[in-house]
């Protein structure tokens, strides 16, 4: 199977909605190849070449009252039978769904700029990917460490059109190669001391699997025998990987305008605030040069470059048609596929990039920690986006503004409103990282005074 | 589009069978084939409207095979009428991959016992949930959502009902031959309400996505949604009015649905035999068990790990009726199993695929194999792993026996814990302060942590079997790439002594 040609998507789409028999049809369809290799200290585990359709029909009827009644069926494929069964199921359910009064009209022709895959990524092998696993083979080898991981390139396609005349279509391509090395020396083959990175990138050329591998497992090496530490306030250096697991959760669940029109957000009732430190900036960019993801939202229309806090300041949310007009604001083009009971949603969220490097951040502080991840950072109160999580990966005090001796891992309990209130420095350096949690962010290293880790973790493999 | 030769649903095993003797052809010396075909009706209602109706459909082909101790995996989409066209292809990619990540095995895959299981299974259902008339499902949820209704303080209202129909035909190179028909009904409803600066939420039967069993519609019905609306609301807006719950040491008497995802985090992964041998270190985490817990937990050692005090016995079922792992079969093939985990505290087993229960030198797996639909590759799964109920009657007889000061905990809101699954942390949607035998203060953002052997260890009471209940967790996320998967967990409440409060406010 190859990614659908642009003509070749909007010709099913048109055939579906020439059929259709509701007043306003939407058809969407998603193609995506994908290509992995994961490995353990075995070597490789599970592999998959593998592809799928997502082929939704969202159809409307009009409401005596004004607006439509909706409703949308998805598929597997791209056959005739199979497509247009979705379309007689979408038809059933929206007949029987309730009217929705505000619902806007679907919108007509719109541009969103070209994207496109690299052909070097939709052709990446199985034999390039051992590659990449060769080389942290060695490595891990070298310094007697077991090493666990993922070799991965995705190339995938989506178009949306509908019976307003709109027509837009985009391609992409992710690459992605992580690396965990963990000691072999503890007793019983289990580790004491691990480090991680993940690697992720548009393109597979961009992937660097010898600095990978040579970043890791310095850092495992340089992690063994850590120390017990008390948990306590303390100011910390967070490296990328772990700004963006925080991160995370501000796209998830205090971007949209649902959750500020709900009350759940952190931004309900501090608009226009300058609630973070000035240095904060952070946008919403599927344009950004680390990202180059899609440029249109669930409903076609264009997703904007958004700034949600500038320079310390609440800016606004991100929003969508329905929520656009609801509260009078711009459609930024952050829908989910419709119709959806979610709202609105960040996807691309940039935190803009400071002007001091790493070295710097950690020669700033004089008694502290430099934290290499953060491992499962979950929502504990959405209104002061109050986190939880734990360091993983690397954790190492910082003394005299300097990396010193490993630490073991740490829980923390902390507001992100009050530690993005307190940073010494934000890093000059932006990584593309994926959490644990789904979603990606583009994030620096940030110096942060007082954060609060609230129990130690004994026993957990750094 | 796309037309290719027909093919009825009676020759998807013979489809299956012929992908799995062109791997052989190929040179593989293992292989199996699955075509899986699922349905899905989700319907949600929020604040008054039917926000969202969707019904999607999948059907594909996954084909896995071993040659020269590596694994291959290849999958594609199709409809029953092209399947027949694909399999072949599919089955030649897995081989060539299996071929080209071979020499980077250090140490061949061996897999345990032999798929050679044929028979079928069919989910029981009484009321064919994609028969029931989508003008009474609408009507229930629309029901549902007035009772949610009617106070000013009510910021967002949210009912839905999911149900499921997944169809597998699997084929192995051991002779196995298997067709399951699998059928899981459930939602949820939740009220967000706001008042004094506090916005809150309260969900029934479960958060987390909602509850669900494999049945058919009796299971909606009986969650009886609109009878249980007006309380659900009216707990969300006494939490906006609640205090915080306090830090400090107490005893805790926590809730089924809350001990569902305990159960789920600190027993049922890290008693997964592929984390506990580093296979799934890259992401989600190993585990604090050892192979040499494992090794005297399966000789039935009487000194193997002191998982939990005497009143602590879990079991591992893929049997129980209504388990969203409940099946004939698990994804290696090899026939649903019921066995110890935990046996009066002491670690009794672990959940196993071929692979990793082979890598062990075990003679069989425990048929804890399984994969996200037909477009991933197996791993090791937790499946309907349960606290067995103990004596200690009721949930208000546990309350009345308990101390002043003890806090009575349900429904998670957040969860978190380490790689190794023994640091945790849990906040519930809920809490009460007990004052003479009974639920007195109300309390919101209860929040406890623990490590999971001395918590599992200072249990001193379990519920009966008339408190025991299954919960369904549905967003089971596992594997690089992330798979989900969904298996339910019973228990009855259960009391646990000196465990650490902190206030998420003040922390």
């Amino acid at each position: 199977m190859a990614l659908l040609e642009q003509d070749h998507a909007f010709e099913i789409a048109d055939a579906l909605i020439d059929a259709s028999e509701a007043d306003e049809t939407e058809v969407t369809l998603e193609c995506v190849e994908d290509r992995f290799i994961r490995f353990s200290a075995d070597g490789p585990t599970q592999t998959a070449d593998r592809e799928s359709y997502e082929l939704a029909v969202r159809v409307r009827f009009a409401a005596t009252g004004g607006g439509f009644r909706e409703a949308r069926a998805r598929c597997g494929g791209i056959d005739e039978e199979t497509a247009f069964g979705a379309l007689g199921r979408a038809l059933t359910l929206a007949r029987i769904a309730t009217d929705l009064p505000d619902a806007v009209p679907l919108g007509g022709p719109t541009e969103v700029p070209e994207t496109s895959p690299s052909r070097p990524t939709q052709d990446h092998s199985f034999r390039e990917k051992a590659q990449w696993i060769r080389a942290a083979q060695e490595r891990a080898d070298a310094d007697d460490l077991a090493p666990a991981g993922l070799a991965r390139t995705t190339v995938a396609s989506r178009s949306l059109a509908n019976s307003a005349g709109r027509r837009v279509f985009g391609a992409t391509s992710r690459a992605e190669f992580s690396l965990t090395c963990a000691d072999r020396t503890r007793a019983a083959g289990r580790a004491q001391s691990s480090a991680a990175r993940t690697s992720v990138h548009t393109y597979a050329d961009e992937i660097d699997a010898d600095l990978v591998a040579q970043d890791v497992a310095a850092s495992a090496v340089r992690g063994r025998e850590p120390s017990p530490i008390d948990a306590a306030p303390m100011d910390v250096v967070l490296a990328p990987p772990a700004v963006s697991a925080l991160l995370t959760w501000l796209a998830a669940a205090g971007s949209g305008a649902q959750e500020l029109a709900e009350g759940s957000s952190f931004m309900s009732g501090r608009l226009g605030e300058e609630l973070l430190d000035r240095r904060l900036s952070v946008v919403d960019d599927p344009a950004h040069p680390r990202f180059a993801g899609w440029r249109f939202d669930g409903e076609g229309y264009p997703t904007l470059r958004t700034s949600l806090v500038a320079s310390g300041q609440l800016v606004g949310p991100v929003t969508d048609a329905r929520w656009a007009a609801r509260l009078g604001l711009a459609n930024t083009g952050h829908a989910m596929p419709q119709p959806s009971a979610a709202g609105p949603r960040s996807s691309a969220l940039v935190l803009e990039p400071g002007e001091t490097d790493e070295e710097q951040l950690v020669e700033a502080i004089e008694d502290g920690l430099y934290v290499r991840g953060l491992h499962y950072v979950n929502l504990v109160d959405p209104q002061d986006l109050v986190l939880t999580g734990l360091t993983r990966g690397g954790v190492f005090r910082i003394r005299g503004g300097e990396i010193a001796e490993p630490v073991e891992n740490l829980r923390f309990t902390h507001s992100l409103v009050d530690a993005f209130r307190s940073v010494i420095g934000v890093g000059v350096k932006l990584e593309r990282q994926p959490s644990l949690m789904g979603g990606e962010v583009v994030a620096p290293a940030l110096a942060l005074r007082d954060f609060r880790f609230t129990s130690a973790a004994p026993g957990a493999s750094s | 589009m796309t037309g290719a030769a027909a093919a009825t649903f009676t020759d998807l095993a013979t489809i299956a069978r012929g992908a799995v003797d062109t791997a052989l052809q190929r040179g593989a010396d293992h292989a199996d084939a699955r075509i899986v075909r699922r349905a899905e009706e989700r319907l949600t209602m929020r604040d008054g409207v039917l926000a969202s109706a969707d019904a999607p459909e999948t059907c594909g082909i996954g084909v896995r095979v071993w040659k020269n101790g590596a694994q291959g995996f290849a999958a594609a989409p199709g409809s029953h009428r092209d399947l027949v066209d694909l399999a072949a292809g599919v089955a030649r990619r897995a081989v060539k991959i299996a071929g080209d990540v071979a020499p980077l095995r250090r140490d061949p895959v061996r897999l345990a016992g032999t798929a050679d299981a044929c028979g079928a299974f069919e989910t029981r259902c009484v009321e064919n949930p994609f028969l029931v008339a989508l003008e009474d499902k609408r009507d229930l949820l629309v029901w549902t959502d007035r009772a949610l209704g009617g106070r000013r303080e009510v910021v967002a209202r949210l009912a839905e009902i999911r149900i499921a129909r997944e169809e597998q035909w699997m084929a192995t190179s051991d002779g196995g031959a298997t067709h399951q028909v699998l059928v899981q009904s459930g939602g949820h409803i939740e009220a967000t309400s706001s008042a004094r600066g506090v916005v809150a939420k309260r969900s029934y039967p479960h958060s987390i996505g909602g509850d669900f069993r494999s049945g058919g519609f009796e299971v909606i019905r009986a969650m009886d949604f609109p009878g249980n609306a007006e309380r659900v609301r009216d707990e969300s807006i006494s939490l906006c009015h609640a205090d915080v719950c306090p830090a400090g040491e107490r005893t805790l008497i926590l809730g089924g649905a809350q001990l569902a995802l305990q159960i789920h985090e600190s027993v049922g992964h890290p008693l997964e035999l592929d984390r506990i041998l580093g296979g799934e270190r890259d992401l989600a985490g190993g585990s604090f068990v050892s192979e040499t817990d494992v090794a005297e937990a399966v000789e039935g050692a009487e000194s193997s790990l002191r998982y939990g005090s005497e009143y602590v016995n879990f079991i591992a079922d893929s049997t129980v009726p209504g388990g969203l792992d409940t099946r004939g079969f698990d994804d290696d093939g090899m026939p649903a199993t019921c066995f110890d985990l935990v046996r009066s505290g002491r670690l009794a087993g672990v959940q196993s695929g071929r692979a990793s229960a082979g890598r062990l030198g075990a003679r069989s797996s425990t048929s804890a194999s399984r994969a996200a639909g037909w477009h991933a590759p197996p791993i090791d799964r937790i499946t309907n792993v349960s606290l067995v109920p103990g004596a200690a009657g009721t949930l208000e007889d546990l309350i009345s026996d308990t101390e002043d000061g003890a806090i009575f905990a349900d429904t998670p809101g957040a969860w978190s814990i380490d790689q190794e699954r023994r640091n945790f942390q849990f906040t519930c949607e809920v809490a009460w302060e007990i004052r003479g035998g009974r639920r007195a203060r109300l309390l919101r953002l209860p929040t406890y942590q623990g490590s999971t052997l001395p918590f599992w260890q200072s249990c001193d009471a379990v519920a009966g079997p008339e408190s025991w209940a299954l919960y369904g967790i549905t967003t089971c996320g596992k594997g690089n790439p992330m798979q989900s998967a969904a298996m339910s967990h019973g228990a009855a409440p259960a009391r646990f002594r000196g465990i650490r409060f902190i206030d998420v406010k003040r922390s």
